[in-house]
């Protein structure tokens, strides 16, 4: 089941932000194609513009990297005794977008096989 | 190709070039040839030093062994960054002192093996490859070592090279979690391990030769001025790149670096930029030539190994901050145990021991402190225990000494009782 540890992974490390933020809410959806993943994640904490931004730039890295994506990628959702990595999640996906909800933070990533196209994603259609 | 990028390419081929240029031109090309020839039938186990064969052999060797790692990188389309350059300044450093062409390849293409296997592209697997060639001796023991004619050495050579490379990737990224990114030197940790496998099966056989040290204790001027010259190089590469009118904002990133924890994987460039990367690889070089010339030991194939080794980490986990506490507590468990500062033990483990410059950086000094007089003792005994065929075995005492110091931080970090749900 390489998806279901892929996947593990980086819900792994991302709850691992969150909760790092001590929210007393936080949400986790999935949802998965034949060729591509949407993970969203939410929480009641809002954050700083500053601290927005540099989620976006851990998340979205300015070069593709797999030879860190696939090596120390899996470290992502090992380990909670320490802060959260998100570059370790970057490295591994296609897109993530951040923003501030009406209640807290909201997370998106978008990943998947290079055939994927986010923009294709079936669930807006579904609802 | 980024700017920075086609930089970095320009000032690791000028060190590669200028490195094989001088060995042929210190010995003359028919000496170095003749050296470099007899370099690939040594077994090059822990710890083999390649100067004194020639000194213009081993630079053409560490040459050669580096320029490997930099056409692989720039062949599997990686970037040019800070954990490709630290490899291939650890592959060059390590061409002093047991790599070779000969004994990197059958590794390299195991791993290539492994990624086919697994559907991924090299590049994927491309830094446990360069870094997995420390396995190098294990494939030139069984080819000239073991007392086998070559018609049979030479095959159980490569294809135990191949199979090594094979499990390097599953091996690796199981390691890591034992010590979560607090050893830098993590493959070094996985050859240890499988290095266990393979003497010990070399052992049940009775085909283990007990362990040497060939140690140059001469002066050689070029081997004296090398580090120096590749330090400056750095620094004054640092400054053109940012350009001169740039230079506070060159020291201010320097100084960004040294508040980085350096845990697994933190890529200077990545967190900083080129100038101020490339002045910390620099000062680190200039800091540990500097230790090894006031302590009297001789710039030697492994001491410019070790040297050379910092100098690659120092854009991917090693600062100056980061990496003096665990020098110190090296430093005093050797004078406290009365041994020679001069050593070849304690030597190089005051240089390789900044393998674990995370932990100082991440947790303060008195635990980098401790760390290293942990890996002083620990380094003494792993080499026997994996019969010398890892050469980074500090990366095994360090990845053995930070999985302890984790486990143990981890228990205490996750056994807060104010953080508990209340009763």
């Amino acid at each position: 089941m390489k998806r279901k540890e892929f996947l593990g992974r980086l819900i792994g490390e991302l709850t691992h932000f969150m909760l790092e933020g001590n929210p007393l809410r936080m949400v986790v959806s999935l949802h998965q194609e034949e060729d591509g993943a949407h993970i969203s994640i939410f929480d009641d904490r809002p954050r700083p513009d500053d601290e927005l931004k540099r989620i976006r730039s851990s998340l979205n890295p300015k070069s593709h990297r797999p030879e860190l994506a696939e090596y120390y990628g899996t470290m992502a959702g090992h380990d909670m005794a320490w802060d959260a990595r998100l570059k370790l999640i970057g490295w591994q996906i296609k897109h993530a977008s951040v923003e501030n909800t009406d209640d807290g933070l909201r997370i998106d990533l978008w990943l998947g096989s290079d055939a994927f196209n986010p923009a294709n994603f079936t669930l807006h259609e579904k609802q | 190709m980024e700017r920075t990028e086609k930089h970095l390419y320009a000032v690791m081929t000028t060190i590669l070039c200028t490195m094989a240029l001088t060995g042929i031109v210190v010995d003359g090309p028919s000496e170095t040839m003749q050296g470099f020839l007899t370099l690939q039938t040594h077994a090059g186990r822990l710890i083999n030093d390649f100067t004194t064969v020639g000194v213009g052999a081993a630079l053409l060797n560490s040459a050669l062994v580096g320029a490997i790692g930099l056409v692989l990188v720039y062949f599997v389309e990686v970037s040019l960054s800070g954990p490709t350059i630290a490899a291939i300044f650890t592959l060059a450093g390590f061409g002093f002192f047991g790599k070779t062409p000969l004994n990197c390849l059958p590794i390299i293409a195991g791993v290539w093996i492994a990624a086919r296997v697994a559907h991924k592209s090299l590049g994927s697997y491309s830094l446990i490859a360069l870094f997995g060639t420390a396995l190098g001796p294990l494939v030139t023991y069984l080819m000239f070592d073991m007392g086998l004619s070559l018609p049979l050495s030479v095959p159980l050579g490569l294809t135990a090279g191949l199979l090594v490379g094979v499990f390097l990737p599953a091996v690796a990224g199981s390691m890591l979690q034992l010590h979560q990114g607090y050893n830098l030197y993590n493959v070094g940790f996985t050859c240890g391990f499988i290095g266990l496998f393979a003497s010990s099966l070399l052992l049940a056989t009775d085909s283990m030769a007990s362990l040497t040290i060939v140690w140059s204790t001469t002066y050689h001027p070029v081997l004296m001025l090398l580090i120096p010259v590749i330090s400056l190089f750095l620094i004054a590469s640092g400054v053109v790149s940012e350009g001169f009118e740039q230079i506070r904002k060159t020291f201010s990133e320097f100084s960004k670096i040294q508040r980085l924890s350096g845990r697994l994987p933190t890529d200077f460039f990545d967190q900083s930029n080129a100038g101020g990367t490339l002045l910390n690889m620099g000062l680190l070089g200039l800091a540990s030539w500097s230790y090894v010339w006031v302590t009297g030991a001789p710039f030697n194939g492994p001491v410019l190994g070790g040297i050379f080794t910092i100098i690659g980490f120092g854009c991917f986990g090693k600062s100056l901050k980061n990496t003096w506490p665990i020098v110190l507590g090296a430093v005093s468990a050797t004078l406290l145990f009365g041994k020679d500062l001069t050593a070849p033990g304690p030597i190089l483990a005051a240089l390789f021991c900044t393998t674990l410059a995370p932990i100082a950086g991440q947790f303060g000094m008195i635990a980098g402190f401790i760390a290293g007089f942990i890996h002083l003792f620990m380094v003494e005994t792993t080499a026997a225990w994996h019969g010398g065929l890892d050469l980074y075995n500090n990366g095994f005492a360090g990845g053995l000494t930070a999985s302890l110091l984790i486990a143990i931080l981890q228990w205490y970090k996750t056994n807060r009782p104010m953080e508990d749900f209340r009763q």
